[in-house]
């Protein structure tokens, strides 16, 4: 037995809305439950009521359109790790999610969850800041659109109301884009991320944009950064003093603040590397 | 306040009235008496709770008893059909796979789970299956060789227990 908390399958989404707002703050939106369950079970999180939006059909929509891709609040991660149109269009993210927990894991968790959560190591945000996606959610007064970057807004907390829910996240088109994701973490397998970070380079304006996690409160997306290609050296040199002056690591369970200042220069090297100078000998 | 439940395991239909609280793994473990599924770290971690979900390698600790609701669970259990081990079963014991045990219900699964959807798998294919179950004794080695070993017999086709 987990915790002390009441379940309801809703049938709608302002239902759900509805639920949560009755709940006031003790309302929980269950996804796949894979973080959820087991703050619940370690006593983090005591909601007195779970709402559970998985027998909504809407929010099990994976559009993968020409205009922008849209992925419903239930899409699993393996659903969009192993669709082969998403990785095309996305590989960048499909790696991310790839190196959340377990396989088995992967079959119930969210990307929807994996940003609610609100840690500073979730590894889909990196990668979702640099694409600009955008969350949709629905509380009772409505549906509306939250930017990615405004999403985060502290340790376990996010730009939600207690009445919302994440119906979906789009991301835009991505072509011509290049984009890549680093993770450093203890052990090969399911461990957060000691430093996570992700890059998109547009070739046409030569810019780049990095985004950081598991280095501040939140996952930090940078502003555009300039890149001459012609002095690639001092560019990368230029985007690494620039996160640095972003982020602010502390020391916690996974690693020292040392560590992780030491990793993310290395991260963020090669991922510009990787970006600007595919096949270089980065 | 309880949740009345209908769903199958291993192919068989069965009802539950289960509290909100209840986890997927309790409800097979204490209710319907199948205790082949382990409880390791119930946290996710470990991989001994691992049941299929629709044909798909879940851990019964991280899933609520009541969202079984209307969903088909097997379990290693429904492995051996008639009192003959499933391909995999045999396979286990012919490469040695097993020592303590205590892991190889959920190793199972997840490697059904891979012969569903990669009847022949690469090596990277089984290791990356069956990262998410812990076991102490053997090393892997051995459980990536009987693995390999089902999947030859099988020639290809999916694992169908």
């Amino acid at each position: 037995m987990l915790g002390n908390f009441e379940y309801t399958r809703i049938r709608s989404i302002d239902e759900g809305c509805r639920a949560l707002a009755d709940a006031k703050e003790a309302g929980a939106v269950l996804a796949g439950g894979t973080d959820l369950l087991v703050e619940i079970r370690n006593g983090l999180k005591s909601p007195k009521l779970l709402v559970d939006c998985k027998a909504l059909d809407d929010l099990h929509v994976l559009d993968t359109s020409p205009e922008k891709t849209t992925i419903g609040a239930s899409v699993t991660l393996n659903r969009l790790i192993e669709n082969r149109t998403f990785r095309g269009h996305y590989p960048a993210l499909a790696d991310a999610l790839e190196s959340i927990g377990t396989y088995q894991l992967r079959n119930r968790a969210t990307v929807s969850g994996n940003i609610c959560n609100g840690s500073p190591a979730a590894d889909s945000a990196p990668v979702l800041l640099v694409l600009d996606a955008t969350v949709h959610v629905h509380g009772v007064g409505g549906p509306r659109v939250i930017p990615i970057a405004d999403f985060f807004a502290g340790v376990k907390r996010t730009a939600l109301n207690p009445d919302e829910i994440v119906t979906s996240i789009t991301l835009p088109v991505n072509a011509g884009r290049r984009t890549s994701f680093l993770k450093q973490q203890r052990i090969k397998g399911h461990d957060l991320a000691v430093v996570n970070a992700a890059g998109a380079y547009d070739p046409e304006t030569r810019e780049v944009r990095l985004a950081i996690g598991s280095c501040a409160p939140t996952p930090v997306l940078l502003d555009p950064i300039p890149m001459d290609v012609s002095d690639l050296a001092a560019s990368i040199n230029h985007a690494v003093s620039l996160v640095q002056r972003s982020v602010s690591p502390i020391s916690d369970v996974r690693a020292s603040a040392g560590y992780r200042n030491a990793v993310l220069p290395v991260l963020v090297t090669r991922i510009l590397r990787e970006l600007l100078d595919p096949g270089g000998e980065a | 306040m309880t949740h009345d439940i209908v769903f199958t395991v291993n192919g068989n239909p069965e009802r539950a009235s289960v509290p909100a609280t209840m986890t997927l793994l309790d409800l097979l473990r204490d209710r319907l008496a199948l205790t082949g599924t382990k409880e390791g770290c119930g946290i996710g971690e470990c991989g001994a709770c691992t049941v299929l979900l629709n044909g798909k390698p879940i851990t019964a600790c991280l899933m609520l008893a009541v969202e079984a609701d209307g969903q088909a669970i097997e379990t290693i259990e429904g492995e051996a059909v008639g009192g003959e081990l499933s391909v995999l079963q045999q396979s286990f014991i012919d490469a040695g796979a097993t020592q303590c045990g205590f892991c190889t219900p959920g190793m199972i699964m997840s490697a059904h789970g891979l012969l569903l959807r990669s009847p022949s798998p690469s090596h990277d294919e089984i290791v990356e299956a069956i990262a998410g179950n812990l076991c102490r004794c053997t090393g892997y080695e051995a459980i990536i060789a009987a693995i390999r070993l089902a999947a030859d017999r099988l020639g290809g086709e999916p694992h169908d227990a």
